[in-house]
């Protein structure tokens, strides 16, 4: 059998961490304290990088770290020292955008994973890449089915593909309206997403130019849902989902899907739950998606004119911190609004349910009807056996 | 101290000649954020123009891998012409300059990653001796790069900066959604007040800046620092005012600086500095941690 694909997370923080190696992620990438195109997220300390590395390898798992800003002359400085603590909590590779980091890297025996932010389309990039200390290539998300095959074909080497996610409007790494427009610089973790903003488009003459909706860069996001068989086909080694700021929910929801389709291929599994896990996902990122280049197409069906029209997921209605096997009561916080009467789906990594919510009690065990206090515990009947970290979400 | 010019036309490089003294020219098809391209076999009548002016190739698109066959032949003719170098963006560029014989130079050109100088000096330990900086660094930066490293460096200094880059037709993916009609070359579009220009071609879609970069105030320094290379953007500008400013730039000296920048100020209404003077911010938030 060939190697089995990778299924590589999104983690903000060490709570995502968990959830993602526990709903099915092989690896997950994160961003350490410095040095990463997530600027204002979170970003995990050292101690959490090493308890979060020490959870997922006694998993048997993996933890990636970005290392993936374009540096100036000011961060030089800070390279060597970081890279240094990094191998010494035992990180299993970085991803790199900036080749100087490269050079240092390999001084500290680190594995090196290439960022899609270098934006590698062909087989001679890739071979460059290759026989410079790189082990593993993002490819650029503008990649057909075509040139990965191709790719793969051409040079022996670690792929990793997105599957999942938001899209840059443009080449990655080749932009910096964010820096003009706003004075955050996109290629050192402060992009401000200006291909999602709307602007007024006119001719050479300055006439406008209006449709029903305004001009924008925006793009559909990416979901290979359909295409996965084919693309473990390919040989792809690693299939990444894309999201380090996306919450816990979003995290489980994406990995526990995918988790499952890639499960299934390798077990000669006929799965027919592709248009549920496609609504499931839809209502997740509440955005429209497509393959978007995998098929040569990027016409105007991969675009997006909604005028930010997103509403907030309300899915998402709580996730079980504990359960007792006698009394059958779940323990839940709540995320969104739930009442008796509603139908659940509860999900985790080893049981998918269905139940209808009759009893609720409030931390002090009396029976309520609603839940509608954002982070309330309350208890739920649930006659079958939940695990910590399961998730509700109601029925459609 | 030279000065090189991305011109607008064949005339545009006529009219600009005594003023210059190398050229950057793109390749059709292979070659983005360019005024205008020509075909390999058009660069000997280029040559026949220019004289003894230097001639640097611009092949700076996201290559695919149906463009690498195609490059690696142009990469191998381009050798029988006199060309200095060769601007890329592609590191498969590079990779293919390794496996052929020619004697151009290559000048990495990423547009917005040559912003310090391990970076620079990591492509020049492969052979790559021209670099262009980035435009969205400090002048500070790039003076701390001239110092660390031997690379020859191209400081864009004028005109309009390119600051996207993409594969999809942004502008044509929105007529067509819309079913709205529109055949010119160049659009804008506008937000709170300030234009930008949009091209949506074959080989997708470029944004400029609402401002003409004009950081002729910085002569002195550049050509003090050893800075090698002034690059001046000819792209939607006006060819008699473009022809002005390189005359302009052509006349001054240590004395007549601030004169030339004004000047040059005076011939647009949206000039800037960019970021010469001004460095950008990383983190926004307080850090929570």
């Amino acid at each position: 059998m060939k190697n089995k694909v990778e299924l590589l997370a999104p983690a903000g923080d060490l709570e995502r961490l968990k959830i993602a190696l526990k709903y099915g992620a092989d690896a997950v990438y994160v961003g350490g304290p410095v040095l990463n195109l997530r600027a204002n997220a979170i970003n995990f300390t050292f101690e959490e990088l090493e308890n979060g590395i020490n959870f997922a390898h006694s998993l048997g798992k993996k933890v990636y770290v970005t290392v993936n800003i374009i540096l100036h002359n000011q961060e030089l400085n800070e390279v060597d020292k970081y890279l240094k603590k990094l191998s010494e909590i035992g990180v299993d590779a970085i991803i790199v955008s900036d080749p100087c980091i490269i050079t240092r890297a390999k001084k500290y025996n680190i594995d090196i994973h290439l960022s899609t932010q270098q934006s590698t389309l062909n087989y001679e990039a890739v071979s460059f890449w290759k026989k410079h200390g790189v082990s593993r290539v993002v490819l650029a998300r503008e990649c057909s089915r075509e040139d990965i095959k191709l790719i793969k074909e051409k040079v022996d080497i670690e792929i990793e593909t997105f599957i999942h996610g938001a899209m840059c409007a443009g080449y990655s790494g080749r932009c910096i309206m964010s820096n003009v427009l706003t004075n955050r610089d996109a290629n050192r973790g402060g992009c401000s997403q200006i291909c999602r903003w709307d602007f007024n488009l006119y001719d050479e003459n300055m006439k406008e130019i209006k449709g029903d909706m305004p001009f924008t860069f925006c793009s559909k996001d990416l979901s290979m849902l359909k295409v996965i068989p084919d693309m473990i086909d390919l040989g792809i080694s690693s299939f990444k989902i894309e999201g380090r700021m996306r919450s816990v929910y979003y995290i489980a929801t994406v990995v526990s899907i995918y988790r499952k389709i890639i499960d299934n291929y390798y077990q000669n599994i006929d799965d027919n739950e592709y248009n549920n896990y496609e609504a499931i996902l839809r209502n997740c990122a509440n955005r429209d998606s497509t393959i978007q280049f995998y098929n040569g197409i990027y016409d105007s069906s991969c675009s997006y004119y909604n005028g930010r029209l997103e509403v907030s997921n309300q899915d998402f209605l709580g996730i079980v911190i504990d359960y007792d096997k006698d009394s059958c009561l779940a323990t839940i916080e709540q995320r969104n609004y739930f009442k008796k009467g509603d139908l659940v789906e509860i999900f985790g990594p080893n049981h998918n349910y269905v139940i209808e919510i009759n009893e609720i009690y409030d931390e002090d065990d009396n029976l309520i009807d609603v839940v509608r206090h954002p982070r309330q515990v309350v208890k739920i009947k649930v006659d079958c056996q939940l695990d910590t970290d399961d998730m509700l979400r109601i029925k459609k | 101290m030279k000065l090189m010019v991305i011109p607008n036309s064949i005339n545009g490089i006529k009219d600009s000649l005594d003023y210059v003294d190398a050229f950057l020219i793109g390749i059709k098809d292979l070659s983005v954020n360019m005024n205008f391209t020509v075909s390999i076999d058009e660069l000997g009548s280029i040559l026949d123009i220019i004289g003894n002016k230097e001639l640097f190739i611009s092949i700076n698109k996201n290559l695919s891998n149906d463009d690498i066959e195609i490059v690696k032949d142009i990469m191998i003719k381009l050798n029988e012409y006199k060309v200095k170098g060769l601007f890329y963006y592609d590191v498969g560029i590079l990779n293919i300059y390794n496996s052929i014989e020619v004697s151009y130079d290559l000048v990495w050109a990423s547009e917005h990653a040559a912003t310090n100088c391990d970076t620079i000096n990591y492509w020049n330990s492969f052979g790559v001796k021209y670099c262009m900086v980035s435009s969205d660094i400090t002048i500070k930066d790039v003076y701390e790069i001239r110092n660390k490293t031997s690379c020859k460096l191209i400081v864009p200094i004028f005109g309009y900066v390119s600051m996207f880059n993409s594969k999809r037709h942004i502008v044509k993916n929105y007529l067509d959604y819309f079913n709205l009609n529109d055949s010119f070359k160049i659009n804008y579009m506008e937000k709170e007040g300030e234009v930008y220009p949009i091209i949506d071609n074959k080989l997708g879609t470029t944004v400029y800046t609402n401002y003409i970069l004009n950081g002729i105030i910085e002569y002195n320094n550049l050509k003090n620092n050893g800075i090698d290379y002034l690059l001046f953007n000819g792209f939607n500008i006006d060819s008699n005012k473009f022809i002005d400013v390189l005359k302009k730039v052509k006349d001054i000296n240590s004395d007549n600086v601030l004169e030339c920048y004004e000047y040059i100020n005076s011939l647009f209404d949206n000039t800037s500095t960019g970021f010469l003077y001004q460095d950008t911010i990383v983190k926004v938030k307080k850090d929570e941690k």
